[in-house]
């Protein structure tokens, strides 16, 4: 949990960088989702080591094209450890020490299935967003989309901190409670069914915040314009 | 000549309720004025402020809200401002009403900018909100409700989530949108931070919004009592938590406080004040073992922190408290510690009942949580913190959203438990003109430092 934290963190924290900084060349935004989509896509199609091994240079590649931080890379590493490890095991456990390269190769999917989501949303604004989603999805839709990815580090928040208290009431949810299944009722009942309500709780809220300004009054939301120190440069006038 | 907004003998209640929840509702508002509409948790202000936005679903509804022209607008800003920042930068975020009502882009960023402007934010378009204090963030909102250019502004709990700074910020951008002719409408529970601004008050009384009446500005009971801090002799003098030159935050050159040092006893009573960001909620976390320090060293009775030590020693109440509730029944949730800790069924139950009792609520233990009203849920989750007596006690800014009655109810308990239990608790809080007389140690988290007094 506090991996997953960490890492939504500095997410935002370089999307409020990468904001700031000059813009130089970039890549168009609707041609960076569809590299990450490819991306994501070819790491759930490739099965074998040296296919992986190579979308992972790709991936390294696209990394440095959208100029993200090293940051985010150091803590997705270290998320890819640790489910790498609770994969290992579980295969382990399951398939003995035949399964340990299979299990490898489905944590390193999985890993190269999220990567270029992440570093793709790290260079990206909601309004390239929904700008370029608007010409294959109706406003509605580009408008959850674009609202589902930027509220996903507050729900994440709320998730850690559902997750500490219920442990510090005595839960058994620790990582190590995964593995005894007479554990597993209160990761239902003191994690999962808390956390539900309130991300049904927080849609509510965001979906009333979103129609008190005018959301769904026109067909057709026009975009907010790309500006380069707008408000500075029209005082100065 | 009308006023702007007039309600007449207004009720309403939710699809599938019985009961009103807001009820014969009258009051007026004219153009340039400020009025505030106070009374208890689930009164009905934010249901209330909804109906003049027009955004109630089609419960029951009697009476009449009129506007003196059918081109008055109406903005409203909701209470939590995390939920409703949509955009990662202040143009984008401003924008977005503007964007839903179709405004051709051209003309975005010069309307933006004055309502920037119109808010003290004088920023560039590109900055992030991310970076933006509270205060800030709900001058951003504001902005973003004032480019539909509404006649009437609605607040609902502004003071909620605003430490001083916000709340001084706030006020003279009110100030400056009602002698510019805009109507402006709070809902709140604090009246008395926006004294000097408002107008006209209308105060519920009984259970139900039965009538208005104006008032003059009413003090709003603040959390204390004849109770004083515990003389020196009369604590135990057993340590419990040692901090020393501990430093917090997520990154190591950019910590929230740095060499903090305190130490507090058994049964004392602490108030961590701070404003928002200051790294109040931190400091609790730090306590639990949940997260380490950047550096120095805590100790937690004698021991570094740590879930196994800490288990059924210390317990942890988060802000918006209600989170936490799973169970079917109120004397389930209360007693669920006592259950992980192998603690017989007549036995838990009793102990439960008994501290539903201390809290108040002891005839709500049959009775579903989920169903009750917010004050309600916070004293169950109280409850549920405290039934195992623990010799800490850790509370993210108890009386968040509470209103007097309630908020009353949870500091006579947290008074018990310190007196009886001697249980350690510490508290948040982000309002700096609070500090209850018994308070024995005072934490102020200001400028990256801690100051420990009383």
């Amino acid at each position: 949990m506090p991996l997953q934290s960490d890492m939504v963190h500095s997410l935002k924290q370089s999307q409020a960088e990468s904001h700031q900084a000059d813009r130089g060349f970039r890549i168009p935004v609707g041609i960076n989702l569809i590299l990450s989509l490819t991306l994501a896509g070819s790491a759930i199609a490739l099965r074998s080591p040296y296919g992986l091994a190579g979308l992972a240079g790709v991936n390294f590649i696209y990394f440095f094209l959208n100029r993200s931080s090293w940051l985010l890379l150091w803590k997705a590493a270290r998320v890819f450890f640790w489910q790498s490890l609770v994969l290992l095991l579980l295969h382990y456990l399951r398939f003995s020490v035949d399964g340990l390269v299979p299990g490898l190769r489905v944590s390193c999917q999985l890993f190269l299935a999220f990567l270029p989501g992440m570093i793709f949303l790290q260079g990206t604004n909601r309004s390239q967003l929904v700008r370029v989603t608007n010409r294959f999805l109706s406003a509605r839709s580009a408008f959850v989309l674009g609202a589902s990815l930027h509220f996903l580090p507050l729900m994440i928040t709320e998730v850690k901190e559902i997750y500490q208290v219920q442990v510090l009431r005595g839960s058994r949810i620790h990582p190590c409670d995964i593995f005894k299944p007479w554990c597993w009722p209160d990761w239902v009942s003191c994690l999962i069914v808390p956390c539900t309500v309130q991300a049904l709780a927080l849609a509510g809220e965001i979906a009333q915040a979103a129609k008190i300004r005018d959301f769904g009054l026109c067909a057709q939301r026009t975009c907010w314009p790309e500006t380069e120190n707008h408000f500075k440069s029209k005082r100065k006038l | 000549m009308a006023p702007l907004l007039d309600i007449k003998d207004f009720s309403y209640a939710w699809p599938g309720e019985t009961d009103w929840t807001c009820q014969r509702v009258n009051l007026e508002v004219n153009a340039g004025e400020c009025c505030c509409l106070t009374g208890s948790t689930g009164s009905g202000k934010s249901t209330l402020a909804l109906a003049l936005k027009d955004m109630l679903p089609s419960g029951r509804r009697e009476g009449k809200i009129l506007f003196s022209s059918p081109t008055v607008k109406v903005g409203l800003v909701l209470q939590n401002p995390e939920t409703q920042l949509f955009a990662t930068t202040v143009g984008e975020e401003v924008a977005f009403a503007l964007e839903n009502q179709g405004v051709s882009p051209e003309l975005m960023p010069e309307i933006v900018r004055d309502s920037l402007l119109s808010v003290g934010l004088d920023k560039d378009f590109n900055t992030p909100v991310a970076t933006f204090s509270m205060g800030q963030k709900y001058r951003v909102l504001l902005a973003s409700v004032l480019v539909m250019q509404p006649d009437l502004l609605i607040l609902d709990e502004p003071a909620a989530q605003l430490d001083s700074s916000g709340l001084a910020e706030l006020r003279v951008v009110l100030a400056s949108l009602v002698k510019q002719g805009t109507a402006v409408l709070l809902c709140e529970h604090r009246p008395q931070v926006f004294s000097g601004l408002i107008n006209r008050q209308w105060t519920m009384s009984g259970e139900k919004l039965s009538q208005y009446c104006s008032l003059g500005m009413s003090s709003f009971g603040q959390v204390d009592s004849p109770v004083q801090g515990h003389s020196e002799n009369s604590l135990d003098s057993e340590e419990v938590v040692r901090v020393e030159g501990a430093s917090a935050g997520t990154l190591v050159d950019q910590p929230l406080w740095c060499d903090a040092s305190f130490a507090l006893k058994a049964g004392q009573r602490v108030l961590i004040q701070g404003a928002n960001g200051s790294g109040k909620s931190t400091l609790l976390r730090l306590l639990t073992g949940l997260i380490k320090p950047l550096k120095g060293q805590i100790t937690v009775l004698g021991q570094q922190p740590s879930r196994k030590q800490l288990s059924g020693h210390l317990s942890f109440m988060l802000q918006n408290p209600q989170r936490q509730l799973f169970e079917e029944r109120v004397v389930d949730e209360v007693s669920f510690s006592l259950r992980r800790k192998g603690i017989s069924k007549s036995e838990r139950e009793a102990r439960s009942i008994s501290v539903l009792h201390q809290c108040g609520i002891a005839d709500l233990a049959e009775r579903s949580p989920h169903k009750l009203s917010y004050g309600q849920k916070h004293l169950v989750t109280l409850a549920s913190v405290i039934v195992g007596n623990p010799r800490i006690l850790l509370l993210d800014d108890p009386f968040a959203g509470l209103d007097e009655r309630f908020r009353q109810a949870v500091w006579k308990t947290m008074l018990n438990w310190s007196d009886e239990i001697k249980t350690t608790v510490i508290w948040t809080s982000h309002h700096d003109d609070e500090v209850p007389a018994a308070v024995d140690v005072l934490l102020t988290i200001e400028g990256g430092k801690i100051a420990s007094s009383k």
